[in-house]
Order: structure tokens, then C-alpha cells, then sequence
């Protein structure tokens, strides 16, 4: 078919369609103007825009390289190799070309919201009753064993696993003696980068670690690996193609849903809260009441 | 053209309006100055039309014949397209925003505010600035989304996903200099969110700190870092990655179709 008129025209209306749709929306809509910067007034909670908001909610739940940099940077790797992966035709130039590809999609779409939803709900300390099972420890022994929780709640997220966890394994207590230095490893023990010791010097806080970087990032690759399985195994993955539909389709649905987890559900001091209980408090005109 | 030959007298009224028509649209299309910038009449013809896209410098983006479904509206939702239509409608907005903005710390909302009360249409574009940015990162996201389940990035449009990827990720950044402008309390503080995740990069956090927001504390350095950055530099270099990107389009044959 010919450019003109069969594509410049739908192109036309609907560039006139968005243009117009954009201006009644700032006709009525203006765009946010608070009160002058301040340094010496922190909003709470004070929020990144919204497409890092995700970012943000990561944040919270492990640690900061990771949930602020790493992850992202896979992400964006992930994303551009997928091509270099995926070299098969199949399915090419259609909406769901393959044969399960949108069952896929949309089971996958669905698990991973819900899991990234569980999991924030679990950091929330919403699920805390499940594991009121660990004992309370006593705080008089010395060692302990089995694994116990300080006080008489369950788990309020993982992070308490480092701070009110504690086991023994012989005279071996759970937190405080499970750090080591870093084995020497000769010439490379001396290797510096600025200040900083690549290696050496340094002591491993085995339970920090594991709270900050390695449970979650073994969360992660598993439920990943979970579902991909899952789905092999009921016959609807196939192909390296499916693979991917079910990677790109979990990685921007849990981005989706931490999106919307940091934008409506974070109140003051980054506390899962409903939409409707969030208030940003000073830095607003007019300005509410109590602040400086 | 319908040129009336023989004048006559017009029998009714249609024929009197219908002369009056005709030599409204000579005098309008058929005079020198029009006839200077526009060569020839409205392409009427299938071979002409395919000469107007081929030759025009603005549709000559397109080919000049593309695939019956990639017509179908539900093919591409037009994602690709009204993503670019939203980075030139920012352009223009922009540029106006430009008349009325300095980047100084002491200066900068006084602007915004001025900008918004004491211009005429200042707060009309502010707002369509600010819509259309939105708009755009939720486009750019959606035809990414597009053309992967369309299975679009298979051989031979490897390179330009790849391109696309780059073009995300300065979408992204455009959208995030351009938040810190206005310098009001929303702005620094969601920047300095972004400057402490940009601090936690491993072995890295004090460069990346002093060289992306230029200092430990969001301030000067930062706000014409990113003033620079957001009116030049990532426009610039996203409008090079979008020539590359149309252009591959074309390369690669087109938008890509079941085999
Ligand atoms: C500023 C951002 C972008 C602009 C302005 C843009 C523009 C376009 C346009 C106009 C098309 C023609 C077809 C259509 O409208 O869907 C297209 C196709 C394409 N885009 Fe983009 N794009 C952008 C970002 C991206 C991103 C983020 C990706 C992927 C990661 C991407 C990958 C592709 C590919 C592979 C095609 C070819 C599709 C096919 O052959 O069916 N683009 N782009």
C-alpha cells in the first residue's frame, strides 16, 4: 500500500488526536509548582519521579548498590542482548506469534505481581503470624538452639533475620561471631583502588550479606526460575523465544507493580500505607499546619 | 485543475459557487508564491504520491510503500511514531521555556513562578512541557513493549532494538534533568533521592556524585549539570539515535512481517 495517504493520514489524525488530547489535559491540569527548594526541609516522604520510584521501593528491601544500580544495569543488559539470545524467526511480525506466547504473557504478568506484592507485603511485616513458630529466645542462655526470635513476634521482613535471629552452632552465635576477614590472597590483597582495598582488609559480616544481598538476589533468580520451570514442565514454554516472553514479562510486571507499590502505597517514612492515608507533608502551598 | 473553460453565464446558483470555488483555489494554490515552495499540485495520482514521500524532505523518513498490515492501526498503535511526535512537540515547548528560564539557584523558581502568572500561555506551556514528558516515558515504554511481543527484534533488527534500548534509557535521563529545573521542593528532593543511589554505585558512588550532580549536595553544580545536559546534550544525542533508528528501519526492510 502507499505511504500517501494510507499511512501519513492515520499518522496525521492521530498526532492532531494526542496534541489535542495533551493540551485540554493542561488546560485543566497544571503541572506541580511547591514552595521554593529548602535544604533545611526534608518532604516526608520525599519521592523520586515516578519511573524510579520502583527503584526506590527496591531500595528499601535490600541493599543500595544493588537495588539502586546492579539490578537496573542487568536490566537494561538483559534487555539489549535479548536479540543476541533469541535468534529464531519464529513468530516474527505478529502479536503473539508463537503458539502459547499469550498464555504466557498474562500468567506471567499475574505471578510475578503477585509474588513482588507478597514479598512487600512480607517486608511489611504483614505475614509476621507464619512464623511464629521460632521459639523465643531466651535471653539468659548463652547459645541457642533451635534458631529462636527475639521478643514474641514472628518475622517482620527479612532484615530481622540478622537482628532478631539467633542460633548457635557450637559456641558459634548468630549474628555477632559470623564475620570473617577476607582470606589473603597475595599480590591481589594489595591491589587499591583510591582508598579503597579491592580485597583485603576487610572483614565479611556473613549475616549482613545474606540479609542484603544474597537471600534477596537468590529470591529473585529463583521465583525466575521457578515459573520458567513451571511453565516447561505444563508444556507451554517451548523455546528460547518463550523464555524470554516469560523474562521481559516478569522483569516489567514486577517493575510495574513496585511502581505502583512506591507510588501509592509509601507514606511518611516510607511506610506501606493505603492511597488514601498518604499525605506529603511541608513544602506544599498552601502549607499544612505544624510545619516550620 | 478544474479550470472552467468556456466562462458562459452559470444557469444556477451551485454553478455560480462552484466558479467562485475554482478561482478561489487558483488564486490560493496557482500564484507565484505558493507555486515557489510547493512544485507541484496535490499528488493525485498513485505514482505521484510515491514521488511526494520520496522527495519531500520531511515524509521522506517513510518509505515510500509499506505492507498492508503494518496499516492496521493494532499493528504498532502508531507507539513508535507518537513517541517521536511527543519529543518534538517537547522541542517546541522547550525552546519557549528557554526564553524565560535561567539556571541559577536563586533565580530558578522565581522563573517557574514568573513564568507560570506573568507570561501569556506560560502556564500552558509548562504544563503541556511537563504532560508530554510524562507522556513520552509512558510511550516509549509501551512501543518497546509492542515491538517485543510483536517479536519485532528478531534477525535483521537486532541492531536497532538495541538502539531502542539506548533511546529508553535517554528518555529516562531527559525526563530526569528536566525534573530538577524548576527547583521547587518536589524537584530537589527527588533528585536527591536519585544522587543517593547514584552515591551507592560500588567503588564508584563519590565519582559518579561529583560527576553527574558536580558535588556531595544537590546545588549549582548540579542544577547546570543538568540544565546542560537536558536542553542539549540528551536531546542532541537522542535525535542522532533516532535518525540511526528510522533510518535502520528502512534498512532492515521495513517493519518487520511473518516470513
Ligand atoms: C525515543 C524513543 C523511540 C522512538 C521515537 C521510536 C520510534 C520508532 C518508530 C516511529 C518506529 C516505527 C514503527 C512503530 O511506530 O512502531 C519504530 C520501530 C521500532 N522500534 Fe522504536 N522508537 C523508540 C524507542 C524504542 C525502544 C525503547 C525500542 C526497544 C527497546 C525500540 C525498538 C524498535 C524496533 C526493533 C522497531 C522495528 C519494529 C518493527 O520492525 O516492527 N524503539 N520505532
Amino acid at each position: 500500500m502507499l505511504v500517501w495517504p494510507d499511512l501519513l493520514f492515520p499518522e496525521f489524525i492521530s498526532a492532531c488526536l494526542f496534541l489535542l488530547t495533551f493540551i485540554i489535559l493542561s488546560v485543566f491540569v497544571n503541572a506541580p509548582l511547591l514552595n521554593r527548594a529548602n535544604v533545611s526541609i526534608t518532604p516526608n516522604p520525599s519521592k523520586a519521579p515516578w519511573y524510579f520510584l520502583n527503584l526506590q521501593e527496591l531500595l528499601l528491601h535490600m541493599d543500595k548498590a544493588w537495588a539502586g544500580v546492579l539490578l537496573p544495569g542487568i536490566f537494561l543488559a538483559f534487555l539489549a542482548i535479548i536479540p543476541y539470545i533469541d535468534r529464531s524467526n519464529e513468530g516474527q511480525g505478529v502479536w503473539f506469534g508463537t503458539r502459547y506466547s499469550a498464555r504466557i504473557t498474562s500468567v506471567t504478568a499475574i505471578y510475578s505481581m503477585a509474588v513482588t506484592w507478597l514479598l512487600v507485603l512480607f517486608d511489611a511485616g504483614k505475614f509476621e503470624r507464619l512464623t511464629r513458630f521460632f521459639p523465643t529466645c531466651d535471653e539468659e542462655q548463652p547459645h541457642h538452639w533451635p534458631p529462636c526470635l527475639v521478643g514474641d513476634t514472628g518475622l517482620e521482613g527479612l532484615r530481622e533475620l540478622q537482628t532478631r535471629m539467633r542460633f548457635s552452632i557450637g559456641d558459634f552465635d548468630w549474628p555477632q561471631d559470623w564475620r570473617f576477614p577476607l582470606p589473603k590472597l597475595g599480590g591481589f590483597s594489595e591491589l587499591r583502588f583510591k582508598n579503597l582495598h579491592l580485597w583485603g582488609d576487610m572483614n565479611i559480616n556473613v549475616p549482613a550479606v545474606m540479609v542484603e544481598q544474597v537471600l534477596p538476589l537468590l529470591i529473585i533468580v529463583g521465583l525466575a526460575l521457578l515459573i520458567i520451570y513451571v511453565l516447561f514442565r505444563i508444556g507451554w514454554v517451548r523455546t528460547t523465544r518463550d523464555v524470554m516472553i516469560v523474562m521481559f514479562t516478569g522483569a516489567m510486571a514486577s517493575y510495574l507493580a513496585l511502581t505502583i507499590i512506591g507510588s501509592f502505597f509509601r507514606g511518611q517514612g516510607q511506610e506501606l500505607v493505603p492511597p488514601t492515608d498518604i499525605r506529603v507533608d511541608c513544602g506544599t502551598i498552601p502549607t499544612p499546619p505544624g510545619c516550620p | 485543475m478544474a479550470v472552467v473553460e468556456e466562462p458562459g453565464k452559470p444557469r444556477n446558483w451551485q454553478e455560480r459557487l462552484a466558479i467562485i470555488r475554482d478561482r478561489l483555489y487558483d488564486r490560493l494554490f496557482h500564484n507565484y508564491v505558493w507555486r515557489s515552495i510547493f512544485r507541484s499540485g496535490y499528488p493525485n495520482t498513485p505514482r505521484n504520491q510515491m514521488l511526494v514521500v520520496a522527495t519531500n524532505v520531511f515524509l521522506h523518513l517513510h518509505p515510500t510503500r509499506i505492507h498492508r498490515t503494518h496499516v492496521k492501526i493494532t499493528h504498532t498503535y502508531c507507539l513508535g511514531g507518537l513517541s517521536f511526535f511527543m519529543f518534538i512537540v517537547l522541542t517546541v515547548t522547550g525552546v519557549l521555556l528557554m526564553f524565560y528560564y535561567v539556571p541559577d539557584v536563586n533565580r530558578a523558581w522565581q522563573d517557574i513562578a514568573a513564568l507560570e502568572t506573568n507570561v501569556r500561555f506560560g502556564l500552558l506551556m509548562r504544563n503541556l512541557h511537563r504532560w508530554a514528558a510524562h507522556g513520552m516515558v509512558i510511550l516509549v515504554f509501551l512501543h518497546m513493549m509492542r515491538v517485543f511481543y510483536t517479536g519485532a527484534y528478531k534477525p535483521p533488527r537486532e541492531f536497532n532494538w538495541v538502539v531502542g534500548v539506548v533511546l529508553l534509557f535517554l528518555t529516562l535521563l531527559m525526563s530526569f534533568t528536566g525534573y530538577l529545573l524548576p527547583w521547587d521542593q518536589l524537584a530537589v528532593w527527588a533528585i536527591t533521592v536519585g544522587h543517593g543511589i547514584g552515591g551507592s554505585t560500588p567503588y564508584l558512588g563519590d565519582e559518579v556524585q561529583q560527576v553527574l550532580f558536580g558535588g556531595f549536595e544537590i546545588g549549582q553544580g548540579a542544577l547546570i549539570r543538568f540544565y546542560t545536559l537536558h536542553v542539549l546534550g540528551l536531546p542532541l544525542l537522542a535525535a542522532i539515535m533516532m535518525a540511526v533508528h528510522f533510518w535502520r528501519i528502512r534498512r532492515d526492510g521495513g517493519l518487520a512481517r511473518p516470513l
